[in-house]
């Protein structure tokens, strides 16, 4: 056995090193880095906010708002949203389009619209390749039901086409032209690069270009040098990721931001404390929220059960509690400003609890326990526990079952569900709405199980029907056929609470959300 | 001292493959069926069964394990089924943030927790060594979210020193730092404390140890028993809790990331799982391990440097 030698390695204590160092430190904490900053965004600079990072500048696999928010501004749709509070849309790319029949729209494209980076001016052919590469099979793009019945597109001309149906489609006007489904993109410029994009956009056409993605941080646009139309109002646009709805209030009492939708737990101490140069608005948002009651469950199958259920939850009580005051109840699942939309409920939103108990007493159920699902957001929890006061005051125990989002998401599929509060969003067309209810969900998204052949007829005669009276009334009958079969107590749309400074002029949806290519300065 | 490290790094890739399959197989287990969450009510037969394919979930789990460390080995940790961007593109953009901020806050704190704590010893009992003593115990007992909100409401918002979101512009040294002074002020606060209270102890047991009394009967300068002799030995502890500590530190960087809305490793890792988004999951996951053993290891290397009778195996 050998000893092994051992040697200390002479490596003397860097102690002057350490205490140079340490001064230096302190001595940048204390001068340096601590300069003040401007408190407000530099001149011609917009600095807002977005709640998540981008997915895909690729309208064929962008989803929701955000990428949206963005796509907007950089790329042209033959038509745009209105901003304002009423629902509407105004020419974007098309210098004139109409629907000549029920399934043939014609149109004809500015001759003002570029493709940046040499890609051209934008034709028919760039629309057809936009549209129909979304309801191409081998692409598998996540946006085709978007596109409904689309055919084809006829190109007729360089910048003349007609789009062409296979059967009437009514949401194409709110939710396919002017949303995602309907940015033209460059065919040249997609197929230069084999066809599909990422975050990383080859050409665009808007008022703004994009000029930076960094990654879970930001998104800069900057103004289109070569856009000719109305000018865009800001040189650069700064579009910063902050996931939480207080971060983002956070820093924009910091003066880092100039808009941000704020939290609805804050509208009251804006309301009574405001902060100097800033307004707070508020939008009707277009989420629906309810409960819903399995009626595969068999302890669900009681209709007088069920009934009474409805009639025992206090849905103002809930909005006072859950949702600070800050949101309505809804009468079903079509938000006010839509067609179809509800001017009451059935069942009213307010408690009725004699009537309740009278419905509890002719369904013969007793020693009811239930259990309601619930997704871990403070708002939903806040509700469900108001819920199982109510139901308790009709002899119901509620206990709260409460998942996070992905097992959450999966409950549809579960027929053991007895209740949940769901919570769905919604595009301005009442046909995205009720899509959901149809037989043919029921289990996918349709958690209630709830089947009516009138309602599944309804679905699909109102998304073809151009007359807005008639497709309205049935779209009223369609929710009445809904709150009947006892299945869903409807609860709120929530509501979209913005704050900005005054030095600018926000242009929003009417359910809050912004346009950013139509944002101004004051 | 070469055979100590490769052993010590051939044993932290054992580590590494064993805590990835692991957490591979906890991923995998966990409730939630990404293609929903991915596809979200839109979603048809077709489609959720090619994302299924895509991201190979139509194959058994052993398969997905021995593709997953396949392709890792080739440098391919597969696509983000969002964006269809390289995982490894989306995972090597958020590192350096998180890296950063985490060195940075665990270099100024173990700088000043190392001075505190050798002045607390140094000058045992004293006013000094009592309020040090205050102080440390303060800074460990209150969390890192209260230090960040309240650093943002005071320093962000009222005083407007320091920016309260994100991470700076890129290339911008200067305005990075800038963006650095909260968060780390945030998750290394606590460390402050905690090293200080560390070294103070550690300096008192080798101040009293006999080759300090040696030392001193030699006639030997104060400052050079104390920095020369005493706190090399009393470091060492101090080293391996640091090694340890990054782990600590990558979690707290994860609600750092979030009130600071910062890009970074822990953000992508609560995004992604959020949305079971397993390929990117498994990446993040993987660099975040790749991290700790990294600096567990660099630890024991350190240690074994500064003490012979580690290397020696004693």
């Amino acid at each position: 056995m050998t000893t092994p030698n051992i040697s200390w390695t002479r490596i003397g204590l860097p102690r002057r090193s350490f205490l140079k160092g340490a001064t230096a430190l302190g001595g940048l904490a204390a001068t340096g880095l601590m300069l003040p900053r401007p408190a407000h965004a530099a001149e011609g600079t917009l600095k807002t906010r977005t709640y998540a990072d981008i997915r895909s500048m690729d309208p064929a696999f962008s989803q929701g708002v955000v990428d949206e928010e963005i796509q907007a501004a950089i790329y042209n749709k033959l038509i745009q949203y209105n901003p304002g509070r009423q629902w509407g849309w105004q020419l974007d790319a098309a210098d004139m389009i109409e629907q000549v029949d029920d399934t043939h729209i014609n149109f004809a494209l500015k001759d003002t619209i570029g493709f940046t980076n040499g890609f051209g001016a934008m034709t028919a052919e760039d629309v057809k390749f936009s549209f129909e590469r979304i309801i191409d099979d081998t692409l598998e793009s996540t946006n085709k039901p978007d596109w409904g019945p689309l055919d084809h597109v006829e190109v007729t001309g360089e910048r003349t086409g007609t789009i062409v149906l296979k059967n009437a489609f009514q949401p194409l006007w709110s939710i396919t032209l002017p949303y995602i489904a309907g940015n033209i993109v460059s065919k040249a410029a997609f197929e230069s690069v084999g066809g599909k994009i990422d975050t990383q956009p080859v050409a665009t056409s808007g008022p703004y270009l994009h000029a930076g993605w960094e990654q879970k941080q930001k998104t800069t646009l900057r103004r289109n040098p070569d856009w000719q139309g109305e000018p865009a109002a800001f040189d650069e646009i700064q579009i910063y990721h902050i996931d939480d709805e207080k971060a983002a209030e956070i820093a924009f009492e910091a003066g880092e931001i100039d808009f941000t939708r704020v939290s609805l737990d804050s509208v009251e101490r804006l309301k009574s404390s405001p902060i100097e140069g800033t307004t707070l608005d508020e939008y009707p948002s277009l989420y629906y929220v309810w409960v819903g009651m399995n009626l595969d469950n068999p302890k669900m199958a009681n209709p007088k059960l069920r009934q009474a259920i409805q009639y025992a939850i206090d849905v103002p009580t809930i909005m006072a509690a859950a949702y600070f005051g800050a949101a309505e109840p809804s009468t079903g699942i079509i938000a006010p400003g839509l067609p179809g939309h509800r001017e009451t409920s059935l069942t009213g939103a307010a408690a009725n609890l004699e009537k309740a108990q009278a419905l509890m007493a002719e369904s013969g159920e007793g020693n009811v326990s239930l259990t309601i699902s619930v997704l871990n957001k403070s708002a939903n929890v806040t509700a469900a526990q108001i819920i199982q006061a109510n139901l308790a005051a009709i002899g119901i125990t509620l206990e709260i079952s409460l998942h996070e989002g992905a097992t959450f998401w999966e409950l549809g599929s579960d027929a053991n569900v007895e209740m949940v509060l769901n919570r769905y969003s919604m595009t301005p067309d009442p046909y995205y709405a009720t899509s959901w209810f149809i037989s043919e969900q029921a289990g996918i998204w349709n958690w209630e199980r709830f089947k009516n052949e009138e309602f599944d007829a309804l679905h699909l005669t109102a998304q073809s029907e151009a007359d807005p009276v008639k497709r309205a009334e049935m779209y009223v009958r369609a929710q009445d056929l809904m709150e009947e079969s006892g299945a869903y107590k409807f609860l709120t749309h929530e509501a979209t609470p913005v704050i900005y400074r005054n030095s600018i002029v926000p242009a929003l949806r009417p359910d809050g959300l912004p346009l950013y290519r139509y944002f101004g300065a004051a | 001292m070469l055979s100590y490290v490769i052993k010590r790094i051939g044993l932290a890739a054992v580590i590494t493959v064993l805590a990835v399959s692991a957490l591979f197989l906890i991923v995998h287990m966990i409730p939630g069926d990404p293609v929903s969450t991915m596809l979200g009510p839109r979603a048809t037969p077709e489609m959720r069964a090619a994302l299924e394919a895509r991201m190979g979930l139509d194959k058994p789990l052993i398969a997905q394990i021995g593709l997953f460390f396949a392709n890792m080995l080739r440098g391919d940790l597969g696509m983000d089924v969002f964006s269809n961007r390289p995982v490894t593109d989306i995972v090597l953009n958020q590192v350096p943030y998180t890296l950063t901020l985490i060195l940075v806050s665990i270099s100024w704190s173990a700088v000043l927790g190392i001075a505190l704590g050798c002045y607390s010893a140094v000058n045992r009992n004293s006013l000094g060594d009592r309020l040090t003593g205050i102080l440390s115990v303060s800074v460990i007992a209150v969390p890192a979210f209260v230090v960040a909100l309240y650093s943002l409401l005071i320093f962000a918002v009222k005083l407007q020193w320091f920016p309260a979101i994100g991470a700076g512009d890129a290339g911008d040294w200067g305005d990075q730092l800038h963006h650095l002074v909260l968060p780390s002020l945030a998750i290394g606060l606590s460390w402050v404390g905690y090293i200080a209270r560390l070294v103070r102890a550690s300096m008192l047991e080798v101040l009293g140890e006999g080759h300090i009394r040696t030392a001193r009967a030699f006639g030997l300068p104060e400052r050079r028993i104390v920095f020369g002799y005493a706190l090399r030995l009393a470091i060492l502890p101090t080293v391996t809790v640091i090694g340890v500590g990054m782990g600590f530190l990558l979690s707290a960087a994860v609600f750092t990331e979030i009130v600071f809305s910062r890009p970074g490793l822990g953000k992508l890792v609560i995004d992604s799982i959020t949305t079971r988004n397993y390929p990117v999951v498994m990446g993040s996951v993987l660099f975040s391990t790749l991290i700790f053993v990294a600096s567990t290891t660099l630890a024991d290397i350190i240690n074994a440097i500064l003490d012979p009778r580690i290397r020696a195996g004693k």
